[in-house]
């Protein structure tokens, strides 16, 4: 029984709006609705209304510098989507990476969620602050920092590799086989956010269950795999499908390395930086509104086999079949 | 109604109505503001800012009517920023300085000037007619009013010359090297590489250079924008991409073998840095010239706005390709743009930026020669209170006669998407050696055939 429930009914004052009295329930429900509207009307504002905004302009040959010459071209920019080699190219170039990329995202954090869990390891508040000090820095500084240290010439990796090895670096950032790794180096660089709520969820596993595995003899590796991983396979899904999203929307380190290019060869031309050409650089603005809704379908698809897949593989305390 | 809430509504009704003189009031006295957008030309270094937060401080002192207000973006995202912009209805109402490719991304969008003029009996024979005309476009009009060119040639750094016992390059049109031999292309090549050293103290000619570790490069294009056509223009000479005639992407000769050669000195010769070491740290990610580590820099009046670490430097004359002399040229300018809700207040800025009080300061900072011929003696004298150790500024005035024509930065049609195909391709050869470079020319043709197409 609620407060409200338990006040006397002499007591209880009801809102009356011009249009009638409103029933407790009516009440609640329309303050609860004026909590919300704050976010409802941002959401409507800024989200849904330009998504209306932008899937109108995909039937336009809207630009950003004549949008008063705007005008209708029916089905022409979905036409294009199929006849444009670039679609398929940064396609390529966001799939290959992501190949690459997701399970990295996964595995890094994961270890080192693990290994800051253990008991045995000295320091452990400072090595979880060390590692996840790196997630602080802004992209923007964090790729400046990257450029010099990989920098082909005067790069300190480059320079310890020649000083130590007596090797020649490659050129990091601009080499069509060593741009990858470079790149997954920056991504590395920030997993602290997914070491973090990893080593969250590992520490929330009942230590009973620890305890019934050591007394049935099993060894590190073994409760690692049959207590630790199933129940903090819901972090995981949850680091999964915000590095799913994540490498949908690489945009930022790319662009800053290779300067808007997308170079070597279009190698680390990522559909985010093709859709940025075409709008901005292009000032082809409804074209680019197609590649968005493109983007955002095969996003959607993607995610949706991942939640299709979840009820297989990710363990939730209290689900039933 | 309660009571209570029937005084509240009364009350407040009343101070609204008293107020209501006094708002009218201060509207109508509240200036018109007047955006100024500036980064596509000169504008977004840090040396010009304070100038032009100056201007616009100085400017709306001496206006009531009129507010004044600025926005400054670098120059690598200017083009993109604006458009934005433009798209959002929060077009600014006046960009400069702009250069002619800053004017050739944004064609359609200027306000043509002409009718103002003529209303307002608007006084331009203070510049060169023809100066005025190169701003006249047959379809848009009168779209700027002259305010600046920037003539090109070597800054070269006379420590680096006397340490390494090599004279320095003319100062004259037409007047050979110090050895006698023609000042040109190959001259220019043998005196970089022995100027330029690895750590060793081995210049590129020696077989123990270490192309690896070099220290000082002889020659660099310095701020071109990783656009070939700037780097191969001065000295190679003019030409287009486009053949306006057939509609064809075409490489000129001239250009295939400043390519060659370009292409050569980054990755063969090593006298010109390459991509890596252009954003290196050492070469101040492409400002080698004023980082002390470029013997010979190619760039624009405009760069003396940057020239502040290199403390012994004069300029010379660009070497002749077949005897032909050719000194790129860069126009910058103000406009208006055709979205302005207020033409006439933005002219009157315009006015007071390209003709006003605000021009010989904004000149200065800009490094830009006057086009108006009377502040020319003044602008020469305050680059040599600037620079006290004696630069021959006859260079930069001589140069002014060899001009690129067609203009290196115009003149391909879908500029914009045309200028990215070239500039990812610049990058490419800039930083990867071993290619081949006519199959590469030949694929930047067939990149930009169907870019030229889309906009027929």
């Amino acid at each position: 029984m609620s407060v409200a429930d338990r006040a006397p009914a002499s007591r209880t004052r009801t809102w009356r709006p011009p249009w009638g009295e409103l029933t407790v329930q009516q009440a609640r429900r329309l303050w609860g609705w004026a909590f919300l509207s704050p976010w409802i009307i941002g959401f409507l504002a800024f989200y849904f209304f330009p998504m209306i905004a932008s899937l109108g302009f995909t039937f336009t040959d809207l630009q950003l510098t004549q949008p008063d010459k705007v005008s209708f071209v029916g089905l022409d920019n979905y036409r294009t989507l199929f006849k444009d080699a670039y679609v398929g190219k940064s396609l390529r170039v966001t799939f290959s990476y992501m190949l690459l990329a997701l399970p990295l995202s996964l595995i890094i954090p994961l270890a080192l969620a693990t290994l800051l869990n253990s008991r045995r390891l000295w320091g452990r508040r400072l090595f979880r602050t060390l590692f996840y000090m790196p997630y602080m820095v802004p992209v923007v500084s964090l790729v400046y920092i990257y450029n010099g240290y990989l920098n082909a010439q005067s790069g300190w990796l480059n320079r310890f590799l020649g000083e130590v090895f007596g090797i020649k670096g490659p050129v990091w950032l601009y080499s069509s086989t060593w741009i990858y790794p470079a790149l997954l180096m920056f991504g590395v660089w920030g997993c602290g956010n997914a070491m973090l709520t990893l080593l969250a969820s590992m520490q929330t596993v009942p230590t009973e269950l620890y305890e019934a595995a050591k007394v049935d003899g099993a060894n590190a590796i073994t409760v690692f795999r049959r207590i630790t991983l199933p129940l903090i396979t819901p972090m995981i899904f949850y680091n999964l499908i915000l590095s799913l999203i994540g490498l949908f929307r690489y945009f930022d380190i790319p662009y800053i390395v290779s300067r808007g290019t997308g170079g070597p060869n279009d190698i680390t031309l990522f559909y985010n930086l093709y859709f940025y050409r075409v709008a901005f650089q292009f000032d082809r603005m409804g074209y680019a509104a197609t590649l968005a809704w493109l983007l955002f379908v095969i996003a959607l698809i993607v995610t949706g086999f991942f939640f299709a897949t979840a009820r297989k593989w990710v363990y939730y305390a209290g689900w039933s079949d | 109604m309660s009571r209570k809430l029937t005084i509240t509504l009364v009350l407040v009704a009343m101070l609204a109505a008293m107020a209501l003189p006094f708002s009218s009031a201060v509207a109508q006295e509240e200036p018109v503001v007047i955006t100024w957008f500036i980064g596509l030309g000169a504008g977004g270094q840090p040396q010009h800012v304070e100038a032009q937060n100056a201007v616009v401080e100085a400017f709306n002192a001496s206006h009531d009517d009129i507010k004044l207000e600025h926005i400054v973006v670098e120059n690598e995202v200017a083009t993109d920023t604006l458009a934005t912009l433009i798209a959002s209805g929060d077009a600014p109402d006046i960009i400069g300085p702009v250069g002619i490719a800053g004017a050739w991304s944004f064609a359609g969008s200027f306000l043509d000037l002409d009718p103002i003029i003529e209303e307002l009996n608007y006084d331009l024979s203070r510049w060169p007619e023809a100066l005025v005309d190169f701003y006249r476009d047959p379809e848009q009009g009168l779209t700027g009013l002259p305010f600046a060119t920037f003539s090109s040639f070597i800054f070269y750094n006379r420590d680096m010359f006397d340490v390494a016992g090599v004279p320095y390059p003319p100062q004259a049109f037409g007047e050979p090297y110090a050895d006698g031999d023609p000042w040109d292309v190959d001259k220019l090549r043998e005196i970089a590489m022995l100027l330029t050293l690895d750590a060793n103290g081995n210049n590129a000619t020696s077989p123990d250079f270490d192309p690896a570790n070099i220290v000082q490069f002889g020659y660099s294009p310095i701020w071109w924008n990783d656009d070939i056509r700037s780097g191969v223009t001065s000295p190679f000479g003019a030409g287009s991409f486009y053949d306006p005639e057939t509609g064809k992407a075409v490489m000129p000769e001239n250009w295939r073998e400043g390519i060659k050669w370009l292409y050569q000195a980054w990755h063969t010769d090593h006298f010109a840095p390459d991509y890596a070491y252009n954003q290196s740290d050492m070469l101040s990610a492409g400002n080698g010239f004023d980082a002390n580590a470029v013997a010979m820099g190619y760039s624009h009046l405009w760069y003396t706005c940057c020239l502040t670490n290199v403390p012994n430097w004069d300029i010379a004359v660009v070497p002749s390709y077949n005897g032909t002399y050719t000194s790129k040229l860069h126009a910058d300018t103000f406009k208006i743009l055709k979205y302005t809700e207020h033409p006439k207040e933005a002219f009157a800025v315009l006015d007071y930026l390209v003709a006003g009080p605000a021009m010989p300061d904004l000149l200065q900072v800009y490094g830009a020669f006057p086009s108006d011929p009377a502040f020319s003696e003044s602008f020469l004298a305050a680059l040599d209170e600037r620079f006290p150790w004696g630069v021959n500024w006859d260079v930069a005035l001589e140069s002014f006669n060899y001009p690129d024509n067609p203009s290196h930065e115009g003149n391909m049609p879908n500029y914009r998407e045309a200028l990215v195909a070239v500039r990812n391709w610049t990058i490419n050869m800039e930083a990867t050696p071993g290619l081949d470079v006519d199959a590469e020319i030949e694929a930047l043709l067939a990149t930009l055939q169907p870019i030229f197409d889309a906009a027929k």
